[in-house]
């Protein structure tokens, strides 16, 4: 039950995330032709969302086995050297993980202790009202001007590879239970293939 | 000694299975920390500001959104229904039909084997229904297929551009006319196969029967008008063209086709109703699909499959940046390029080895793969002998459409397999004259740059740039 719950949140956030972006854009384009104008922020949060989307991504990636990769060598091998060698590749991936999981976590402490602020986002007034003068001081946020702070902004570096490093334990746990081989590759050729078969349930194809 | 470490970590790492993205950085953050003395927080900070400070990259995602919606049954089978329409009359018109039916559909979806499967499982079963032989059919199509990713919009053609900072639009431009060329070479390579063949014409249906498809494809068809007009006019960008069209082709999609999602076989008219109330009854419709796909699971399904993808490639992106990086600080590819100008090497045998390089490199790994490791080594070279970035742009594009349809990992390949429910050495027969075209075809963009060049320069010099 609650396996599902996160299953469908994670989602959910993504597909909100992607929608999100495609609809700003859009919106920028009908403001500058309707009106000449746009918002300033809306190209800095874009890109942001668009940081967000990728880096909380990469886990669910994982996961439903999004990730390309190159599995001629290790299919050719028997059972257990092919597990073998997964699980190199997974504690690879791990110490990628680790040392970007340190380099963030350094770079945010610097950004969250000198208190910097991204360029043009605020928090709209009723928000930033709701922040007391100590929460604020904890956030770093400035109430004169509630511009976000970056550290949450790029908070997401450190948090996508949280997640990503625990679906990499998972998978190497599985790896050594037996119950997984090792990344699992998305094959385009196969996803095609589904577009075949719902087209084959639907039309005859032209009459000659 | 920094090259090979860079070099051999990254292939170790994509041998033994780890993805590429993480392959790649991997061997990058590695080698900057071995002999650079950059902290980790700057890397930590490059890879962040990879996937967050390159506004023309989010075309990727928006596109790949555009073409899932788009790559549903429904549409592929009216271009068809269109291009028969248009040149089934012709001797072997049902196979030129075919391929113009791909260049259309390439012309909506930026992936080469979504246009086999959508087009190819149509029309291969069509054409053996009207006499032709399956080999020929699926030899056509399995080649067709590989203009997915030529002509513009092309995913591939945004990942160049993101890996070599050249301008997205300029390659779209550039992509044009090598894709119409090529689709011009099947059709008349079709057309003399048919006449020593003798294989039949279809009836022609009259101009009715033309403007009657023409109008029930336009859902489509006016997304390339909307795509390529507004990127070539210079009235949007990438980006903001990619934005539009995917929420254009949620429309078509969802409301106008009504392929999937909530209106899914609900008729625009009913019989019985009078116009004005079909006309009420859908202005209402308009609103309440837009708030009921929120929740369809169908809509939902297009949605996830586009992020994954997306997601993929965009992390891909951003550890070759971190890649690229490397490369450059330690002027990796400017060593070589040196090297390459000492041996006395001209640039066309320059482009002789790129060619056989990729070629080979087509072999074993993903279009998009390729292009972020090779386009950051091979463009400053390609720079310093002279050739234009944009020209060696689409050699890289046309290369990878040849990877397609060579094994083991020639995407095409399978798919086609999948569709006649043949073996891939039949489908490797059946596609190989047509692959001969297309490696006359790699010659001569390779030896004739104006091929790709002729249409942006045009543009810039109607702007009044030069």
């Amino acid at each position: 039950m609650l396996r599902r719950f996160i299953n469908r949140a994670e989602e959910n956030i993504i597909a909100f995330l992607l929608v999100a972006m495609t609809l700003l854009v859009f919106l920028d384009v009908v403001m500058r032709f309707g009106w000449g104008s746009g918002f300033l922020w809306s190209q800095e949060l874009t890109l942001y969302l668009a940081a967000w989307f990728v880096l909380f991504g990469i886990s669910y990636g994982l996961k439903v086995g999004a990730h390309i990769g190159v599995d001629a060598f290790v299919s050719q091998l028997p059972p257990v050297p092919r597990r073998i060698v997964s699980m190199l590749a997974v504690l690879l991936a791990l110490l990628y993980c680790g040392l970007f999981l340190f380099g963030s976590w350094v770079y945010l402490q610097k950004i969250y202790s000198i208190g910097i602020s991204v360029e043009d986002m605020r928090l709209p007034g009723w928000l930033a009202g709701l922040f007391s003068e100590p929460v604020a001081e904890v956030l770093k946020l400035d109430l004169e001007d509630p511009l976000i702070p970056l550290w949450f902004a790029q908070s997401i570096l450190l948090l996508g590879l949280v997640l990503f490093s625990i679906r990499l334990l998972d998978l190497l746990r599985r790896i050594i239970t037996g119950q997984s081989t090792g990344f699992h590759h998305v094959d385009e050729a196969e996803e095609s293939m589904q577009l075949v078969e719902e087209l084959k349930g639907q039309h005859p194809g032209p009459q000659s | 000694m920094t090259t090979a470490t860079l070099f051999i970590l990254l292939f170790f790492s994509m041998l033994i299975g780890m993805p590429i993205a993480l392959s790649l950085g991997l061997a990058s953050i590695s080698t900057i920390l071995l002999f650079s003395d950059d902290s980790l927080a700057s890397i930590a900070l490059k890879l962040f500001a990879s996937v967050s400070e390159h506004y023309t990259l989010l075309a990727i995602p928006f596109f790949i959104l555009s073409s899932a919606f788009l790559s549903t049954g429904g549409v592929a089978k009216r271009l068809i229904d269109f291009a028969v329409a248009g040149v089934g009359h012709i001797r072997g018109g049902m196979a030129m039909a075919s391929v113009m039916a791909c260049m259309l559909f390439a012309a909506v979806s930026g992936s080469s084997p979504a246009t086999v499967a959508a087009i190819g499982s149509i029309v291969i079963a069509g054409m053996v229904r009207s006499g032709y032989p399956e080999s020929f059919a699926a030899g056509v199509i399995t080649n067709a297929g590989t203009l997915g990713i030529l002509i513009p919009p092309s995913i591939v053609m945004l990942v160049y551009a993101a890996a070599t900072e050249v301008s997205a639009a300029r390659m779209f431009m550039a992509g044009f006319i090598p894709g119409l060329l090529m689709g011009l070479i099947l059709m008349v390579a079709i057309y003399i196969a048919a006449r020593i063949k003798n294989l039949p014409a279809q009836p022609w249906g009259g101009f009715g029967e033309l403007a009657r498809t023409g109008f029930i494809a336009s859902g489509g068809l006016m997304l390339i008008v909307i795509v390529l007009g507004s990127i070539y006019g210079g009235i949007a960008s990438p980006t903001e063209a990619a934005a539009v069209s995917a929420i254009y082709a949620f429309l078509v999609a969802v409301y106008g086709y009504r392929d999937i999602g909530p209106l899914k076989g609900v008729p625009w008219k009913r019989p019985g109703d009078s116009w004005a109330a079909s006309l009420l009854r859908n202005l209402v419709q308009f609103f309440w699909v837009i708030g009921k796909s929120i929740r369809d699971p169908e809509v939902r399904k297009v949605l996830m499959d586009a992020s994954k993808v997306s997601i993929m490639l965009l992390f891909i992106i951003a550890n070759a940046m971190l890649f690229a990086h490397v490369l450059t600080t330690e002027r990796i590819p400017h060593h070589i390029a040196e090297t390459i100008v000492q041996w006395g090497l001209q640039p066309w045998a320059f482009l002789v080895v790129v060619n056989l390089l990729l070629l080979a490199a087509g072999n074993f790994m993903e279009p998009s793969a390729i292009i972020l490791i090779m386009a950051p080594i091979l463009f400053p070279i390609a720079t310093r002998l002279g050739i234009d970035p944009i020209h060696l742009g689409i050699i890289m594009v046309v290369n990878m459409e040849i990877g397609m349809l060579t094994p083991p990992v020639g995407l095409n390949l399978f798919v086609t397999a999948g569709i006649t429910g043949h073996t891939i050495g039949w489908v490797i027969k059946a596609a190989a004259p047509w692959l001969a075209l297309l490696l006359v075809f790699l010659m001569l963009i390779t030896y004739i740059p104006q091929i790709s060049l002729f249409l942006p320069e045009l543009i810039d010099h109607l702007k009044g740039y030069n």
